[in-house]
């Protein structure tokens, strides 16, 4: 049997070559990659039944509408929640309460917090430190349980 | 000495001199981590570990070229053996980067001359100026594509330091080559050489390795700091590249120069494209663009060498200035994309420490894990920016990750997200030395007529 002539394997080569990189292009396309959600429009909620849920539903409701509001997304404020952002402690503070009490309202109108609980967890939410609000799912959890 | 009196255990000696000289521009790649760690340097610092040999090599050739022709061979080869000998001793003593560094600039020094010297050392070993500049060649090619594995499989046995004692007995066994071709004379290069068509093939040369920055350095830094590859298993993902480079040598042989020459300019070229456009971090494609990369330096290397090569009356200063060429291209490219990179990952990095953020807020986990793991990760991606080496596994098993595997696979997801993020960042430097190997078969192609590698 002949050996392949040089030239066909070098053409072979290089079109062996180019397809790797369609190829590349291809399942880069279709590549999963995390996307930062712009915290003013609508996502889908935290997945999940039972408390524990619940509080993480509002949480990052209020998360959202707290980056709303700073024109930022949910990631870069919880980055600052420890002081070491661009916003100071009491900005954040306003603003995250602000975003939490929204939510509480909106899970109370949802249903996902008994009605009789919203007034209580209202207060909690407006007397609480921030980081054991955003942190303290246990405190919550005591809260509504 | 006649062809067939050949020793060729010397040519053997001489070859691995050669090879391990060339594989010195990047043999240390795969243990810059280690050397980051024992140094407390920074990586830019860490760098010029690889920078100052390149740049002595490049420099000390370049003033080879006044002079090599007035020396005989085998002296020169000799002094550079030791040199380089003795230089790689202190490199693996080093007990500072600042010695490290200097040591190195010693050893390229050394490596310089050894290069230079080995053209002429091989011709009377082999009694072929042909055959002696086609064995320096393949030695040199092979030997620059073997650089990373081989010091990937070093460091991962025995350490960094091993990386650099073992080429001091493979230097002065050298030795004994040139005690073998002790009595041959200086060349006769008194005749005034054509350098200007040289002038082409080197500046392809040139080009060609700036591109191989990307092969050599760059994809072997994606594979072991961002893709966290340990030495040997970098070195295993690596070794592709020397393999492929070895297997391109049949065909090389058969096809027609020119064709060589482009055809391997066009699958570096492709292979550092496929890099840049990596859609994930992950090995198989990278091992695929690695494969293109390596044959195109073997079939693109050896003939632009022999066309930079005068097999005439200047070989000795062809070669010198043929190995200055290679390694100011790799040390101009290096420089070029040293920013550019840097430019680079640092906002990728803050693009990361966000994604890395929303894959643990998306994450299953209770709120009092998934707030301060995202707080103590981005301490972690703070030292990234100090130019130290962030750890993300850290902040995760600080809060149970090692035990609990809901925590750990969100580490694993958030650590992907990161990798594909800094993988992205890469692109532009990948892109940068496609355009050199890009330029290389545009310069190949405008000196066609002047039969530049025919």
């Amino acid at each position: 049997m002949n050996r392949p002539r040089p030239v066909v394997i070098l053409v072979a080569l290089l079109v062996a070559a180019t397809a790797l990189i369609a190829a590349e292009l291809v399942v880069g396309v279709t590549h999963k990659t995390v996307k930062i959600a712009d915290p003013c429009e609508q996502r889908t909620p935290f997945p999940g039944r039972g408390v524990d849920a619940t509080i993480q539903r509002v949480v990052l409701d209020g998360l959202d509408g707290a980056a709303c509001r700073l024109h930022t997304s949910r990631e870069q404020l919880v980055l600052s929640l420890d002081g070491k952002g661009r916003w100071n402690a009491h900005t954040i503070e306003a603003v995250v309460r602000g975003g939490l009490l929204r939510a509480v309202d909106d899970a109370g109108r949802n249903g996902d917090i008994p009605g009789l609980l919203v007034p209580l967890v209202r207060r909690f939410v407006e007397h609480a430190p921030i980081r054991a609000l955003v942190e303290g799912g246990i405190r919550l959890r005591d809260l509504i349980g | 000495m006649p062809p067939n009196r050949t020793p060729r255990w010397a040519v053997a000696l001489v070859v691995a001199g050669v090879a391990v000289a060339f594989a010195d521009s990047s043999i240390v790649v795969l243990a810059l981590p280690d050397l980051y760690t024992r140094f407390h340097t920074t990586i830019t610092g860490v760098s010029w570990v690889l920078t100052a040999y390149n740049l002595a090599v490049a420099v000390t050739a370049l003033a080879l070229v006044v002079f090599v022709h007035r020396m005989r061979g085998a002296t020169l080869f000799a002094v550079g053996l030791l040199l380089f000998a003795g230089a790689s001793v202190a490199c693996s003593a080093a007990t500072s980067a600042a010695f490290l560094i200097s040591a190195r600039c010693v050893q390229g020094a050394g490596a310089a001359l050894l290069l230079a010297a080995s053209l002429p050392v091989l011709t009377a070993l082999t009694g072929s100026t042909l055959r002696g500049a086609t064995i320096w060649t393949l030695a040199g090619t092979f030997g620059a594509a073997l650089g990373p594995a081989l010091g990937g499989v070093l460091t991962q046995a025995f350490g960094w330091r091993a990386i650099f004692v073992v080429q001091a007995p493979l230097a002065l066994l050298g030795l004994f080559a040139a005690i073998a071709v002790r009595d041959v004379p200086a060349a006769d290069e008194t005749v005034a050489p054509a350098r200007a068509q040289r002038i082409p093939p080197n500046v392809c040369i040139g080009l060609l390795f700036g591109a191989l920055v990307g092969v050599l350095f760059l994809s072997v830094l994606l594979i072991v700091t961002v893709w966290g590859y340990s030495p040997i298993g970098g070195a295993a993902i690596v070794s592709v590249l020397p393999a492929a480079t070895l297997a391109a040598r049949p065909v090389e042989r058969r096809l027609p120069p020119s064709a060589a020459a482009y055809g391997g300019a066009a699958l570096l070229g492709l292979g550092l494209i496929a890099l840049a456009l990596l859609p994930y971090a992950g090995v198989g494609f990278t091992i695929g663009a690695l494969t293109a990369c390596g044959i195109g330096l073997g079939l693109s290397i050896p003939v632009l060498s022999h066309a930079a090569l005068d097999l005439g009356a200047d070989l000795s200063r062809s070669g010198a200035l043929t190995i200055a060429v290679r390694h100011v291209g790799l040390v101009l490219a290096l420089a070029s994309i040293a920013p550019l990179l840097a430019a680079e990952v640092s906002p990728a990095g803050d693009k990361a420490e966000l994604r890395a953020t929303a894959v643990l807020l998306d994450a299953p986990v209770s709120l009092s894990t998934k707030i301060p793991v995202a707080l103590d990760a981005r301490t972690e991606f703070a030292r990234a920016q100090t130019g130290e080496i962030p750890n993300l596994a850290r902040p995760f098993d600080a809060h149970g990750a090692k035990h609990d595997p809901t925590l750990a696979r969100v580490r694993d997801t958030l650590v992907d997200a990161i990798k594909d993020t800094i993988t992205r960042a890469f692109r532009s430097s990948f892109l940068l030395c496609a355009s050199f190997a890009a330029a290389a078969l545009g310069v190949a192609f405008l000196f066609r007529r002047r039969g530049i590698v025919a």
